[in-house]
């Protein structure tokens, strides 16, 4: 069920209905039916039901085992089993096709002239935010920052709850289990605020990422003829286009479970503003970042191997290289792991994974110089244009590695890369030629003040809430900015050819 | 070990870690008054401090302390079983 679409409208509106009208002790439990009835919409079979109630029934039980033999080897023992039959299960369904080219190519190395047959399985939508989800359950147990949940029913909705089944965020048992269960009131400040930021979601999807994705997606089908600048206003917009798409669909669901009285945690802070790759991703995706930070950079990082190997480090060059080398192999994990969970190809690994640590390794290790050499040139760095240029650079960065993101395999990419090495910049002053890759005049132009649009909220949004500071606003101005939203986008929404509502690019992880 | 003691040991672990001789560290000191304290440094102290008393933070406590104070009940916790 896409979230643009006129069967997720009618689903949302019948839930939010049934949640308020139905005794308020239900509640969570027509969120759970609402949960199932979203997670396996056109997908219901035994083998789905299969994969999820494994996955649900490995946590419950051994959840369980895990508080009940506490500071036991039997609760380690049961921590590794049950993160085993999740991650398996994921891999089983998502990364089969991976480790099938992966094996292809070592036996094409070999001259070995057999090679296997891709594979296509069915997985539920959500699949990799639920099995991390169920991981950090299982994990927060073990550690004892939360209780296992006696009531099946209940870790089925945490499971399952259906908002977060798109494209996240995480969210971790311990916070989220007074949220989920616990009986909402309906308010109706709520509910206007929370419909204010499905229609800014809506706004970012249908009227600037499907139309950013028109343009990118001629280009990239027709690289022969279209290269050059036409190559290079792609590659730029593709970031945006993402990232519209993304914090779109989060703003969707985020503001369907703020009318339902469960806060979510935030996934965006304004990233574009960031002025260097590793502020980027820290306002990018952030409960992912948080997840692998905490299940998987620290504890690498405290890990008895690392440690040795910083003492090793230490002792043979010095004591900043000791601690230099543990901190960038974990964090080399780390990315591999961010790319490999963004899919099963190499494109991902590459563009979601390793093109990000280099560019924050060579961060860390140029910053340093930079910054001497700009001190002696007299180059000011604490200065709006200085910041300016980061901030550009940046974006620059992140849209060269979302080549990869973008690109259908890796000989792709790089023939994307080499197109822009065409020089026809004619085409932005002809006035004609530009408006032929999927765009007209009239797209461009709503494009660009749409655009305008969003770096003015998104500007408004490092100081507070823009919601807050709308509802404070007298009544005209406050509906005609309403207004204004809604009519821009019937008006401007991009719907595509009888009403293709809009795909999300992030829905396939 | 009295607390003290603890508090003691503990500045030597801080001095070394940040490369400062001048810090020392009471049971409000928090990551904002030490300049390089981030997450990662976050860490390689904690490992630190495992070393210097010989016992052991888990990943949850890791995260959630809030100052020095609530490291150094920890410690006691610990070192008095």
């Amino acid at each position: 069920m896409l979230l643009t679409s006129l069967s997720f409208l009618a689903f949302a509106i019948i839930t939010v209905l049934l949640y308020f009208i139905l005794p308020k002790k239900c509640q969570w439990l027509v969120l759970l039916i609402a949960s199932l009835v979203f997670l396996f919409y056109k997908n219901l079979s035994i083998g789905t039901i299969i994969q999820a109630l494994a996955v649900l029934l490995s946590s419950y039980v051994l959840g369980r085992q895990i508080e009940k033999n506490k500071e036991t080897k039997k609760a380690k023992r049961y921590l590794i089993i049950g993160i085993a039959i999740i991650l398996g299960i994921l891999a089983y369904l998502k990364y089969s096709n991976l480790f099938i080219i992966t094996v292809n190519h070592i036996l094409d190395l070999f001259k070995v002239s057999y090679q296997f047959k891709q594979v296509q399985r069915v997985s539920l939508i959500g699949i990799s935010y639920y099995s991390l989800i169920m991981i950090s359950y299982l994990v927060d147990i073990y550690r004892g920052t939360c209780k296992s949940e006696k009531n099946i029913l209940k870790l089925a909705l945490f499971m399952s709850y259906f908002p977060i089944l798109n494209s996240g965020p995480f969210i971790r048992y311990e916070n989220m289990k007074d949220e989920l269960y616990k009986k909402h009131k309906f308010s109706y400040d709520r509910l206007c605020s929370g419909l204010v930021r499905i229609l800014w979601g809506l706004f970012k999807i249908l009227v600037i990422s499907q139309r950013l994705g028109m343009y990118v997606d001629t280009v990239y089908a027709n690289l022969a003829t279209y290269n050059g600048f036409y190559t290079v206003i792609a590659i730029l917009f593709f970031p945006m286009q993402l990232y519209t798409n993304f914090s779109g669909s989060i703003d969707i669901i985020m503001g369907i479970s703020e009318i339902l009285g469960i806060k979510l945690p935030e996934n965006f802070t304004t990233p574009f503003f960031s002025t260097s790759m590793t502020e980027f991703w820290r306002h990018w995706h952030i409960t992912l970042g948080a997840w692998l930070k905490e299940y998987i950079f620290y504890p690498l990082l405290k890990s008895t191997i690392m440690q040795k190997l910083n003492t090793f480090c230490k002792n043979k060059f010095s004591k900043k290289i000791g601690k230099k080398i543990p901190m960038f192999l974990s964090m080399f994990i780390m990315w591999v792991c961010i790319g490999v969970w963004h899919g099963g190809a190499y494109t991902y690994i590459i563009g979601s994974g390793i093109i990000q640590f280099i560019f924050i390794f060579l961060e860390d290790l140029l910053g340093p110089i930079v910054s001497k050499i700009n001190k002696k040139i007299g180059i000011k760095e604490d200065v709006f244009s200085y910041k300016l240029y980061k901030t550009i650079r940046t974006y620059l960065l992140f849209s060269i590695s979302m080549i990869f993101f973008r690109a259908t395999s890796i000989k792709n990419a790089i023939k994307i890369f080499l197109s822009i090495f065409f020089y026809n910049p004619w085409i932005l002053f002809d006035n004609n030629s530009i408006y032929k890759a999927g765009l007209d005049l009239l797209d461009f132009r709503v494009l660009i003040l749409s655009l305008i649009v969003l770096f003015i909220v998104e500007k408004l949004s490092r100081t507070g809430s823009v919601r807050e500071k709308l509802f404070k606003q007298n009544i005209v101005f406050r509906w005609g900015i309403i207004y204004a939203l809604i009519f821009g986008i019937v008006i401007f929404g991009c719907y595509g050819v009888g009403y293709d509502p809009a795909e999300f690019i992030y829905r396939g992880f | 070990m009295s607390k003290e003691e603890i508090y003691e040991r503990l500045n030597k672990v801080f001095q070394d870690i940040f490369d400062d001789e001048s810090i020392t560290v009471n049971e409000n000191t928090t990551s904002d008054d030490i300049e390089d304290w981030d997450s990662l440094e976050h860490i390689n102290l904690v490992v630190a401090v495992e070393q210097e008393f010989g016992m052991k933070f888990n990943m949850n406590e890791v995260t959630t302390m809030k100052n020095v104070g609530e490291m150094v009940d920890i410690i006691l916790s610990r070192i008095s079983k």
